[in-house]
């Protein structure tokens, strides 16, 4: 394994996700559609686990996608459902879900707050009269609300760290007092486990439910994640030093998942 | 029951199980009986004014594109829809001026200030709040507990209810019943009674289709119903369900139908920049081309897509396992 030189900041959130994936290897992932959760499952399994447990919200039960991914690849296209287990449907898989079958949930949200909340939805303060609407919930509640662990996409940028984010459309730790997701009607013992950045890696404190800073990449230091977060997180005794990319799994994004870069493309060049 | 807390968003169908029941009874046929039709036979038939529809999948994928285009020729007025997503259909029937209020899991990108400036109605829900609202309208029961929604803005603007269940006494939520007017699905294969095949996995075909008052098929390929009987596991909605069938062959174009064509790139661009367009110019130009300029569905197929193009689509459907 070779570390590699030169790589987008999408890039990087997707090999660290698949970092974490690699150490739970024997769980179940339901996945948001595209972007760079499915990206990062994707780069996985065709890197080192063609079995992994991978589900999406049309019903597909663990498929092998034909891959590369083209801008149609969307739900229920004979592609992205190659060679499933099983074909369900969004009931079915919802189903799995409440059961507690699926032990990680992915997703991307627009914004995020000290509690993990999702924002999909819309930005400004008048749901009726949006400042920018967004495509919403989608499955992403259910998968935020039933998973046993949600793990977030966000940019590590200060309008995306925020107090107080503008809608939640998808539930973290709401107002982050014991048993709040409970009381709400969510199963007990879920709710967000990590917030994976470019350049950072958060989790949340056991007791209070607040962001806590558990690491970050090797080329920025703990006060420039810091300085693009509009809110000050936990910061850990121990910061890990994650990971980075490596020019085999930069090899498999490029050349058999994501040739076009549609996604991957995205962000900032960092060059080591 | 104790309710703890109601979503402000409005119910745009009240759940009545027992109307339903009634409905079914006086207005559904329950024998087997021959229900295949054109399109425009179907639409002018099944599709009224004012109607709530709900279609399963989207005109991306395994959608009833050919249908949705025959209610905006026929210019069917304040509609509904239960979208769980929102891809082109609602694009379409709100530029087309056949819309008035939209029931959203998903809402895909570009329009959203569209609906608003034509006045229509939006109500919040998640994707499998509405397949669950669906499936309680399909199982004839008022409401239906689900898991997830709770805490969230999304239950805020909903019509879900948060309520002390009576058994555990834990907190639940509620979500009710859906029973649409008019549930439209495209299928791979049906009889001429109404028994269809759908393959692949799909959004939540026998819920829509169980939930409505009434249901129009439109399928790839009418097959005999000796191929039903032989092989009746492979049925997923039967044919009691059903009050019309339309063959409709590359039905989903400009979309994809998994194992028989790929979706056409090119012209699903042609749609989307159609939608987004704030304007609504090209959203004219394309209802003129593509819709009020054919005759029907054949006649699009014919002039609008021809049979290089066809071919070709067919060709990159490449992967058949699993689709017949």
């Amino acid at each position: 394994m070779t570390i590699a030189k030169s790589f987008t900041e999408v890039e990087a959130t997707c090999c660290t996700t698949a970092h974490l994936i690699l150490k739970e290897h024997d769980k179940s992932y339901w996945v948001g559609g595209g972007g760079t959760p499915m990206m990062s499952a994707l780069l996985v399994q065709k890197l080192y686990l063609p079995d992994l447990t991978l589900v999406f919200e049309d019903g597909n039960i663990s498929a092998q996608p034909d891959l590369p991914i083209d801008p149609m690849m969307a739900f229920v296209s004979g592609r992205i459902n190659y060679r499933a287990n099983a074909w369900s449907t969004m009931n079915g898989v919802c189903g799995h879900c409440s059961l507690g079958l699926y032990d990680y949930g992915m997703l991307l949200t627009l914004q995020t707050d000290p509690y993990g909340n999702i924002n999909s939805s819309m930005l400004g303060n008048d749901f009726y009269h949006p400042g920018r609407r967004f495509g919403g919930a989608g499955g992403a509640n259910e998968i935020a609300s039933m998973c046993w662990r949600t793990i977030l996409h966000c940019p590590q940028e200060k309008r995306k760290f925020v107090k107080k984010i503008d809608f939640i459309t998808s539930p973290g730790f709401l107002d982050g007092s014991p048993h709040a997701r409970e009381k709400a009607g969510l199963p007990p013992n879920t709710g967000p486990y990590r917030v994976i950045t470019p350049e950072a890696i958060f989790g949340f404190d056991e007791e209070t439910h607040y962001m806590k800073l558990l690491g970050h990449s090797e080329w920025v230091t703990v006060k420039d994640v810091l300085d693009k977060m509009d809110f000050e997180p936990i910061v850990a005794s121990k910061l890990e030093i994650l990971e980075s990319p490596t020019e085999e799994e930069l090899q498999v994004l490029r050349v058999f998942i994501d040739p076009r870069g549609g996604t991957i493309g995205g962000g900032k060049w960092i060059n080591l | 029951m104790e309710i703890l807390t109601s979503g402000k968003g409005e119910l745009f169908k009240l759940p009545d199980p027992d109307g339903h029941r009634a409905y079914m009874r006086d207005h559904r046929s329950h024998a087997l009986t021959e229900k295949l039709m054109t399109e425009q036979e179907a639409v002018k038939k099944y599709v009224s004014d004012g109607d709530y529809l709900c279609y399963d999948c989207t005109m991306l994928m395994r959608g009833p594109s050919s249908i949705i285009r025959e209610i905006i020729r026929q210019k069917k007025k304040d509609l509904g829809v239960g979208a769980r997503f929102t891809y082109l259909v609602v694009g379409l029937l709100n530029g087309a001026g056949c819309l008035n209020r939209v029931d959203v899991g998903y809402m895909g990108v570009g329009y959203f200030n569209l609906l608003y400036s034509h006045g229509v109605k939006v109500t919040e829900w998640t994707n499998c709040s509405l397949t669950m609202r669906l499936l309680a309208g399909s199982l004839g029961i008022p409401f239906i507990a689900v898991r997830f929604l709770g805490g969230t803005d999304a239950f805020q603007y909903s019509g879900a209810k948060l309520v002390n269940d009576p058994w555990t006494g834990q907190p639940t939520v509620l979500v009710p019943a859906l029973n649409p007017d008019v549930a439209i699905i495209h299928a791979h294969q049906a009889d001429i009674y109404g028994n269809a095949r759908i393959f692949g996995p799909s959004v939540s075909p026998a819920e829509i289709a169980g939930a409505s008052k009434k249901v129009i098929i439109s399928a790839e390929e009418i097959i005999d119903n000796e191929l039903i009987r032989r092989e009746p596991g492979k049925t997923t909605i039967p044919y009691y369900l059903v009050d019309a069938v339309v063959h409709a062959p590359f039905g989903c174009h400009p979309g994809e139908v998994a194992g028989k064509y790929t979706s056409d790139t090119e012209m699903i661009f042609e749609a989307l920049s159609a939608c987004g367009d704030p304007t609504e110019k090209a959203m004219e130009a394309y209802l003129e081309k593509y819709i009020y300029g054919v005759a029907n569905h054949q006649e699009y197929l014919e002039k609008r897509v021809g049979l290089p193009k066809i071919l070709q689509l067919t060709e990159q459907a490449k992967i058949k396992q699993g689709y017949s």
